[in-house]
């Protein structure tokens, strides 16, 4: 699964794809217009799952390069200093999947980042961490070809930091996320859940609990 | 009430009484004049009449007659002359009366003198003028000789004459009045103009004018007043391109600080978050380091920026150029001796009035730009001439639809590999704020490929 990264200040390019790696992607970093232009045009961009695109680029910008990203069927999101309204409408109108204002932080791209894989399917069928295999398409799991029972929530928890492995999700952000703003539950639902996942996958050094934040799934 | 009504009474006002007193003068004058001619003539009439009377009673003696033929002899007397209007008194006693009128006290000494002695007296709106006189006669008998003249003619004369003459005073008065309003009025209606375009202004129509066109006063005021509001609208105009610009400067901070932020917030993010190797968290802390230097470069060239927007008193003094561009030289030599730059300078440019420290640190600012564009090798020329300090490159020079932007604050022709040098985008706008507190423009010229030209031109 490889991640396009058109961004033309080094520095950031490079904590996006290191963030990125981490979180299992593979990634390309193009750092103009005019040469994510070239690649585009090329035949070297067919593997290449979704590109993040920053607005203001030297040689040709973002919103211009919208159209040879989607004459090569690549979903887009534009990840920019730009917070005017205007800037975002036209961003969205013009065809991006997202739109995502810097600064940003990493579990937010990577989780917007997922759910646009998801949503154009191009998402990942299969999640594997060390000898589980999470099956997405057909809800099942399977430690070392053996199924594993999980309650719908123990499962959806399990997807969702097997979804962006190796970066530590706070007990409040996994509440939210899959019991939904509106649950009146205490944090220690998640911790449950937790203990749940640990004990049936044996997952005790995989699902790591990082103090003051939360938890971190690591393969 | 309104100016040009003051103006109007006033001049009315002074002009109605000061013409007033002196009709009224000569009028009075006039009268007087005409009375006495009239009592003149009648005393010349009554001397006349008494020397007539005199002769006649001279001749006849009339002492032994008895007294009322002389009674009839003063009446045929009298009337032999014709004189109607005369009382003849003979010894303090009216011996002949043919007005009339009955005098009052014939013994009167008045009647009795030598010259006549006139007075008039008002009797039932009538003036009657009364002039007694001695009659010059010889012989032992005492006579006086009264003329008893109704002269209300005279006053109803100067009555008429006086009230012609208010007539004619009071219509003229009123053609007056009417002139001096209206002459008055049109020549302050200009004022009228002249408030309407003062309170437009303060409505905020900076635009508006008056349009006056005069020689007098209040066409110099129009045109004072005009040049007044030229400036205010073009003060107006600047301070507004003025904050256009400072909120644009403002806009382009806020986004030029987001980069530094965001990779800083983002590695901090990662460091805290996700789990990276030894090496990508010492990678990550490198660029939060690095990230942190270069908004602290951003700010303060913003403050230095700030600081020469706010205060424009800059310390201007006489400057030798030739010293200046030793001290650049030597300031910049040994960097660039570094990288392998040759720097020439040639100086034909005596002193100028600048100020030193702006003016340094805008070539050594022109000087660094061009070092970061030469390559090894290549020479940076300064120079000095006539009305312009030039710096020139042989470097990569700038593409033309670049040139015009260079000067904008936050613009980088080349983004990384400008802040890969160290810039922030600020540098050139300092330098073209600084060239023009000295009355100066920066003028960029450029090949792509063969080098690039900056001269900062003085306009004196």
């Amino acid at each position: 699964m490889k991640i396009l990264v058109i961004e033309d200040d080094t520095v950031i390019s490079e904590l996006i794809c290191m963030n990125l790696e981490a979180a299992g992607y593979e990634t390309d970093a193009v750092f103009d217009g005019t040469a994510a232009e070239k690649m585009l045009l090329g035949s070297t961009c067919s593997d290449i799952a979704l590109a993040l695109v920053d607005v203001m680029l030297p040689g040709k910008d973002g919103f211009a390069l919208m159209e040879n990203l989607q004459a090569a069927q690549i979903p887009v999101i534009y990840l920019t200093a730009r917070d005017d309204v205007i800037s975002k409408v036209h961003g969205l109108k013009s065809g991006a999947e997202d739109y995502i204002v810097k600064p940003f932080e990493v579990l937010e791209l990577l989780v917007r980042i997922d759910k646009v894989l998801q949503r154009t399917g191009r998402g990942r069928e299969k999640l594997k961490i060390r000898d589980v295999m999470i099956d997405l398409k057909e809800h099942r799991v399977t430690k070392g070809g053996i199924p594993v029972k999980l309650k719908p929530m123990e499962y959806e928890l399990l997807v969702m930091l097997a979804g962006s492995k190796n970066v530590a999700f706070s007990r409040e952000e996994l509440l939210n996320r899959l019991w939904g703003v509106d649950y009146v539950g205490e944090t220690r639902t998640v911790d449950v859940h937790i203990g749940q996942l640990r004990k049936k996958l044996d997952f005790y050094d995989v699902i790591r609990t990082i103090s003051k934040t939360g938890y971190r799934l690591e393969d | 009430m309104k100016l040009w009504v003051k103006i109007s009474l006033i001049t009315v006002v002074t002009i109605l009484t000061c013409t007033g007193i002196s009709g009224a003068v000569s009028i009075y004058h006039w009268a007087l004049y005409n009375r006495a001619k009239t009592v003149e003539s009648y005393e010349r009439q009554v001397r006349a009449a008494a020397y007539a009377v005199g002769k006649e009673l001279d001749y006849e003696p009339t002492a032994h007659f008895h007294e009322t033929t002389v009674r009839s002899y003063y009446h045929y007397v009298i009337q032999k002359f014709g004189l109607s209007q005369y009382i003849l008194i003979e010894a303090d006693e009216v011996v002949c009366n043919k007005t009339p009128y009955t005098l009052e006290n014939p013994a009167d000494s008045r009647w009795g003198q030598e010259e006549g002695y006139c007075v008039v007296q008002k009797n039932n709106d009538k003036y009657i003028l009364l002039i007694g006189q001695k009659v010059p006669a010889n012989g032992n008998k005492d006579y006086k000789l009264v003329l008893v003249q109704d002269i209300s003619f005279v006053y109803e004369d100067i009555r008429r004459q006086a009230t012609f003459d208010l007539m004619v005073y009071l219509a003229t008065a009123l053609v007056a009045v009417l002139l001096v309003f209206a002459a008055t009025h049109t020549a302050l209606r200009p004022l009228l103009a002249l408030q309407r375009a003062a309170q437009a202004i303060s409505d905020g129509h900076l635009s508006s004018r008056a349009a006056v066109r005069r020689k007098d006063e209040i066409g110099a005021m129009a045109v004072a007043f005009n040049s007044m509001a030229d400036r205010i609208e073009r003060q107006v105009n600047e301070l507004s391109e003025e904050s256009g610009r400072r909120l644009q400067m403002l806009g382009s901070l806020t986004h030029e600080m987001k980069t530094p932020m965001t990779s800083i917030m983002g590695y901090a993010d990662s460091l805290l978050h996700v789990k990276l190797s030894g090496e990508q968290k010492e990678s990550a802390l490198r660029h939060i380091y690095g990230e942190c230097g270069r908004l602290g470069r951003l700010s303060s060239k913003l403050m230095s920026l700030i600081g020469m927007y706010d205060n424009d008193s800059i310390d201007m003094q006489e400057v030798s150029v030739q010293e200046m561009f030793k001290n650049v030289v030597s300031l910049e030599q040994s960097c660039l001796e570094q990288k392998g730059i040759g720097l020439e300078y040639r100086c034909e440019m005596d002193r100028r009035s600048l100020d030193r420290d702006l003016f340094e640190s805008l070539l050594i600012n022109l000087v660094d730009n061009a070092a970061k564009a030469s390559h090894a090798g290549q020479t940076i020329w300064l120079t000095a001439q006539e009305n312009r300090i030039t710096v020139r490159d042989e470097g990569c020079g700038i593409a033309r639809e670049e040139i015009g932007k260079v000067t904008e604050a936050f613009y980088m022709v080349d983004k990384a590999r400008s802040r890969q040098a160290g810039g922030c985008g600020l540098g050139l706008a300092l330098c073209s704020r600084i060239a023009s507190l000295h009355g100066a423009t920066l003028q960029i010229e450029s090949v792509e490929g063969k080098g690039t030209e900056v001269s900062v031109v003085f306009s004196h």
